[in-house]
């Protein structure tokens, strides 16, 4: 599997565990994505979102938390043949993970390339394959690893901290 | 929490009330339940959507807007009515037998919304222009949208058009007109509004944002529909004439009035119905609605054609409204005066305070404490969302017991799954 990660130089290590890290989240939150099912794509994000509002996490970072959820829930559902998101929250922060059932990414770097998709026209009749989305989620992040290979699944996932 | 108790032009009558919690379920903000089979709202919560006064089916829910009576107190008493008001009526009845039905419920001038729609337009554009850097502007004259975007979407209260609303602006322009052409006092001029919804009456009660002119009473459509048709009889056969305003029309459905305020540089979107404003806000809470720059919001459905104080269905309504608009012709108003008032700054209005319901407490950590409360409930609940229990969800009882406001036997169905063991 190939892995690909964006960490601010210097977090590294104490970042990468933060992924990693066995300790049980405070509240685990996890949606189930279909593939293709663009009336209810997004629904994961929002619930989410609102679940955050409750906590009075910063209508800023919420917004981040939000875009990054909303276009990696999109990508499952639009590129995968389906997959799940599994939410978990922290006093400090959130770490949302999604996982699908493949065809996987051949080439991470290239699927990271501002302008770059492979979305076929179902999904462009949807009004997405601008080729923003990974972009996007990198841009408002703290800290991304996307796994995956041709014919696997595919794992993307993200922190955000909520100061 | 808050301290200030907010005003609602909501009762509801206890001896009505059945507790069948059908208002329960349609409340968009869940500020409604049923307790000891009574239901009351929470008025930190309620944005005076009408939901619940048209599911109520026993009349339990009534909108408490003023009795007609108290133009009298006045000398002077003008209506402004809401232009969602002329799509009430069959065809067979002009645009201006309805207008003159008004002024003889007892006044001595009727004006009306439809007036400044097309200076209002004009202003929107111009402040969209002036603001560029917020994006999109929201719309501001439906006061049940903008307490859902305090109570839900805070962070999007800058958005608002921070302007009055038009019956506000009618209400100051005809005060000061009036005081001046007929000689008479601030007190003895009274000015109301015929209004089509419960968030009308309750701006008129509590004035803030938009609406920061002061009225001095609010009818509903519905409360006075009645008397009217008994007038238009009579006036039919007697017309006077009457200066009417067609082509305003357009401010009582929110999809004409997007169309309106569209431009070669501006993009409007228009969106009604409450559940859609939700979503609508957001998405735009996470700017994926930038390309807009302007959304016109209503809560209802058309605009305020869907008023829950109106008589008439709102797809009925909208399509006689579009023939008046095609079909009149709209007298001309100086707006110069109104047009110098807003470079002066005068309908300006003061940015609104967020009235948050979504915290569970101050403190994240605390807050995070309750929801995994809020979670263990959730799990020994059926998840049925049943209502049964006097809260719109599951969730929603599972908050209530850890925010103290119910226990775990107000869940009817674990109570009889419990007596049914106990039997076994
Ligand atoms: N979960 C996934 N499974 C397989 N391929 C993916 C997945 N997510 C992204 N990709 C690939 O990466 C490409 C770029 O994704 P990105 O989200 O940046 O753009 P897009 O989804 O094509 O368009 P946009 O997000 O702008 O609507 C996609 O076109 C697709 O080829
Ligand atoms: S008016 Fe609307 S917000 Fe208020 S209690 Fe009724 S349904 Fe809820
Ligand atoms: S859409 Fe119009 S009628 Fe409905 S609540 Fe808003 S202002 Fe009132
Ligand atoms: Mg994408």
């Amino acid at each position: 599997m190939a892995d690909y990660w964006n960490i601010a130089p210097g977090m590294e290590s104490a970042l990468k565990e933060c992924f990693t890290r066995d300790v049980e989240a405070d509240v685990t939150l996890e949606f189930s994505i279909p593939e293709k099912d663009f009336n209810n794509a997004g629904k994961g994000s929002s619930e989410v979102k609102n679940l955050l509002k409750r906590l009075g996490v910063d209508s800023e970072v919420l917004r981040r938390i939000a875009v990054a959820s909303y276009e990696a829930e999109i990508n499952v559902a639009a590129h995968s043949i389906g997959g799940k998101m599994t939410s978990l929250i922290y006093d400090d922060r959130i770490h949302i993970k999604f996982e699908d059932k493949g065809p996987g990414i051949a080439d991470i770097k290239q699927a990271m390339v501002p302008g770059f998709s492979t979305a076929d026209d179902l999904v462009r009749e949807f009004g997405f394959g601008a080729g923003l989305g990974l972009p996007n989620i990198e841009k408002n992040s703290d800290a991304l690893h996307i796994s995956s290979e041709a014919g696997h699944p595919t794992l993307v996932e993200f922190l955000i901290f909520f100061t | 929490m808050s301290d200030v108790t907010y005003f609602h032009a909501i009762q509801i009558l206890q001896d009505n009330c059945t507790g069948c919690t059908a208002c329960v379920r349609v409340c968009p903000t869940e500020a409604i339940r049923v307790r000891d089979r009574k239901a009351s709202i929470d008025p930190n919560r309620c944005i005076d959507c009408g939901n619940c006064v048209t599911a109520c089916q026993f009349h339990a829910i009534i909108p408490s807007s003023d009795p007609l009576d108290i133009i009298h107190k006045f000398k002077y008493k003008v209506a402004i009515i809401s232009s969602s008001f002329f799509g009430q009526f069959t065809e067979d009845i002009s645009y201006a037998a309805a207008k003159q039905a008004i002024l003889e419920l007892g006044f001595d001038e009727v004006a009306e919304e439809a007036m400044v729609t097309g200076f209002m337009i004009g202003m929107i554009r111009d402040y969209i222009r002036a603001n560029r850097e917020k994006r999109p502007i929201l719309s501001s004259n439906c006061p049940a949208v903008v307490r859902m975007i305090q109570v839900k979407f805070p962070a999007l209260l800058p958005n608002l058009f921070h302007q009055e609303a038009p019956m506000s602006i009618l209400t100051r322009y005809l005060r000061e007109k009036i005081s001046e052409q007929q000689e008479l006092s601030d007190r003895e001029i009274g000015i109301f509004l015929i209004v089509p919804c419960v968030a009308h009456v309750t701006a008129v009660h509590q004035p803030e944002g938009a609406y920061k002119h002061l009225q001095d009473g609010a009818f509903s459509t519905g409360m006075i529909y009645g008397k009217v048709r008994e007038i238009i009889k009579r006036v039919q056969n007697n017309p006077k004439e009457i200066d009417t305003y067609p082509q305003g029309l357009t401010w009582a459905l929110s999809g004409v009035q997007a169309e309106l305020v569209d431009c070669e540089d501006i993009r409007a979107l228009s969106v009604n119905g409450v559940e859609n404003v939700m979503d609508i806000l957001s998405r735009v809470e996470d700017h994926y609605l930038d390309q807009y720059d302007y959304v016109v919001l209503r809560s209802c459905t058309n605009g305020c054609v869907g008023g829950c104080l109106n008589v008439e269905n709102p797809f009925v309504a909208m399509s006689r409204i579009k023939k008046m608009i095609k079909e009149g012709e709209s007298k001309d108003i100086n707006v110069d005066d109104l047009a110098e008032l807003y470079h002066e700054g005068e309908f300006a209005v003061v940015p609104l305070a967020p009235r948050p319901i979504m915290e569970l407490d101050k403190d994240i950590k605390n807050a995070i404490k309750k929801m995994k409360q809020i979670n263990e409930f959730l799990t020994m609940l059926p998840g049925l969302n049943c209502s049964a229990c006097g809260s719109p969800t599951c969730y929603a009882l599972a908050e209530d017991i850890v925010l103290g406001k119910a226990t775990i036997d107000d869940c009817v169905v674990l109570l009889k799954r419990h007596s049914k063991e106990d039997e076994d």
